[in-house]
């Protein structure tokens, strides 16, 4: 029988049940419409992290130093300094576009009768072009800041909304541990909003200024923006082997930390978690299928004379099974659309009010679809070679 | 043509063995119009259903048109009862969700003919049997009479040779019981091989030839000339 005919014949058994067939499918609705969420909620939520934590320094990556264990397998700290000369060197090798140095500070930033705990880090100017700081009010740092050890700072976007609103702050002083630096200029924040966890205010200072106040190397972490991402790695290795080289390093290495590495990770943790989830909700699937199977072995019980007939008619014991695995995987089918109907309406509102976007792929959609009519035949094969295997006489003489 | 050699049939119900047909030879040639009668128990259903290759005989050949079918297989037995015979029953047997139409197009569907051919085909058949204005209605619709047309439609959409028919007058007024039978006898001349079973002598005395079947056995055969 062809199998559009086969699907009429499965419709109208469908809708001659309705309320039957509504509560068969129900298990089918509400396991798949609550992977199907699922799956949208964490791809929605996975897509915004991404987004926020490493569409920004894409290009870049960061170096660190790495001790290796002594004979005690004890690791030595033990940090080398490096410099400007080290720098200028890195910047040299192929696929480097800015080798960035930075250290760090921190401290009482006093301004008036307002005190605010500042982060502080140390910069050259490379850093500018290298991290896209967009300048808002009065200037970058110059050469010259950087050179004669300037006491210069700029403060972000955020810490100036923050703690000075509409003042203006450009050319005042401030106090920060006891010592004066005039504000020269607002830059905007590289970090989100929503992850502005700290309650400090962060600021930029030359690195040698950092280096006198603090007491701390001019350059303690070395990052690399490359000229494409698809290199970067190779870039990075490059540059920390030639790294360790110059320092002459045999107690520990050069290495990078690729944000690649950690997305990899993070995007392998959220599909692992999404997945977990999404199996627990797939076992009312399997429940659902279980219900499909029950209620057809009823239809076929009820239908014993139906069979009886096309199988008197001429049906053959294929066409039967035919027949009724078609039934089922039509109720499955049916049943996986509405709830993948559901589902969309769901993440749909879900997505006014939520601060990311659930998100269903085409591809969710149609394994959704293509699994649920799945679940119609692995259930339905059952009930079907029951029907198929009924004797003719039998089932017409069955009352 | 059917011819039936020493068919026995036993039906084995646990360690039970029931014979129902004890060595029927038969032979029913082409264009006969055959009543097959009996008490209830007679066996006269067994031997239906073997005529019409919805059982098969515990021992024994069955030949049909020269040809032993006797180890054919399910699937071939089933092409058989779709090309070859065409039953009608005293209950109906129709599909009670579809139009008169579908129920006399099923047979066409399990021999793969297209749509249009089925609908085409099946409209000829209701008009055979003078259902011509009932074409879309539903069995609930019809009177039994009319159900049984359609039935009898349905068993000759196929073009095959046999019409099987068993107690086809048992739910019918005795008015209407006569009509159906007229039908018979007309689908009878036009050629095809009516097989009656009944117990109703009145309908027996349409065939041309009654067979009586007692205990699983041919007691008597009386044949009309006329």
């Amino acid at each position: 029988m062809n199998i559009v005919e086969n699907f009429k014949i499965a419709l109208s058994s469908i809708w001659n049940h309705k309320i039957r067939s509504f509560l068969t499918m129900l298990g089918i609705i509400i396991g798949v419409c609550a992977v199907i969420i699922i799956v949208a909620f964490g791809t929605g939520a996975k897509n915004q992290m991404t987004e926020e934590l490493f569409s920004a320094d894409k290009n870049i990556i960061e170096l660190y130093y790495e001790p290796f264990p002594d004979e005690t397998g004890e690791a030595v700290w033990t940090e080398p300094e490096l410099t400007e000369q080290d720098l200028a060197e890195i910047q040299q090798l192929p696929g480097v576009k800015v080798a960035m140095g930075t250290n760090y500070g921190w401290g009482t930033l006093t301004h008036h009768d307002r005190q605010i705990e500042m982060d502080i880090t140390g910069v050259g100017r490379e850093y500018f072009y290298g991290r896209k700081i967009t300048l808002l009010e009065g200037r970058y740092f110059t050469k010259m800041d950087i050179d004669n050890v300037n006491r210069v700072i700029m403060i972000d976007d955020f810490t100036k909304e923050k703690w000075f609103r509409d003042e203006d702050v450009v050319g005042e002083i401030v106090d920060i541990q006891g010592n004066p630096y005039k504000i020269v200029g607002v830059y905007e924040s590289t970090i989100p909003p929503e992850y502005r966890w700290s309650e400090s205010g962060e600021a930029l200072m030359p690195r040698t200024t950092v280096s006198l106040m603090y007491f701390t190397p001019e350059i303690t972490n070395m990052a690399i923006l490359g000229e494409s991402p698809e290199t970067l790695a190779e870039t990075a290795e490059l540059a920390a082997t030639r790294l360790t080289e110059i320092k002459q390093l045999d107690d520990g290495m050069f290495t990078y930390w690729s944000m690649d590495e950690w997305e990899a990770e993070f995007e392998s943790f959220y599909n692992t978690i999404t997945l977990f989830i999404g199996s627990i909700a797939g076992i009312s699937l399997l429940v659902g299928g279980i219900g499909v199977m029950n209620i057809m072995l009823v239809s076929v019980t009820e239908r014993t004379r139906e069979i009886g007939l096309r199988k008197a008619i001429g049906a053959t014991r294929m066409r039967i099974l035919v027949q009724f695995l078609i039934e089922a995987m039509t109720l499955t089918l049916l049943g996986g659309l509405i709830g993948i109907l559901i589902a969309y309406l769901i993440t749909f509102a879900a997505g006014q009010i939520l601060p990311f976007k659930p998100v269903i792929s085409p591809s969710v959609v149609v394994i959704g679809a293509s699994f649920s009519a799945l679940i119609g035949i692995v259930f339905g094969i059952l009930p079907a070679n029951k029907a198929s295997k009924l004797h003719p006489i039998d089932a017409l003489r069955y009352e | 043509m059917i011819k039936l050699i020493n068919v026995s049939k036993v039906y084995v119900n646990g360690s039970l063995k029931v014979p129902v047909l004890h060595d029927i030879n038969l032979e029913i040639d082409d264009g006969e119009f055959v009543a097959i009668m009996g008490p209830s128990g007679s066996g006269k259903s067994t031997l239906m259903n073997i005529i019409g290759f919805l059982d098969k005989p515990t021992s024994g050949t069955y030949e049909l048109n020269g040809t032993k079918i006797d180890s054919f297989h399910e699937n071939e037995l089933a092409k058989l009862r779709n090309q070859h015979v065409g039953f009608v029953f005293q209950q109906y047997f129709l599909f009670p969700r579809q139009s008169a139409l579908k129920n006399v197009a099923a047979p066409l569907v399990y021999a793969n003919v297209s749509r249009r051919k089925r609908e085409q085909k099946a409209k000829e058949m209701l008009e055979k049997v003078g259902l011509e204005d009932r074409v879309n209605h539903l069995p609930n619709e019809l009177s039994g009479g009319q159900k049984q047309r359609v039935a009898i439609a349905r068993a000759l959409v196929n073009d095959p040779e046999i019409i099987l028919a068993d107690e086809p007058t048992g739910a019918l007024d005795t008015q209407t019981g006569k009509q159906i039978m007229d039908l018979f006898k007309r689908l009878n001349t036009e050629g095809k091989t009516i097989i009656v079973v009944t117990h109703e002598a009145e309908v027996a005395k349409y065939a041309e030839r009654v067979i009586h079947l007692r205990d699983g056995k041919i007691t008597e055969e009386r044949r009309d000339t006329a």
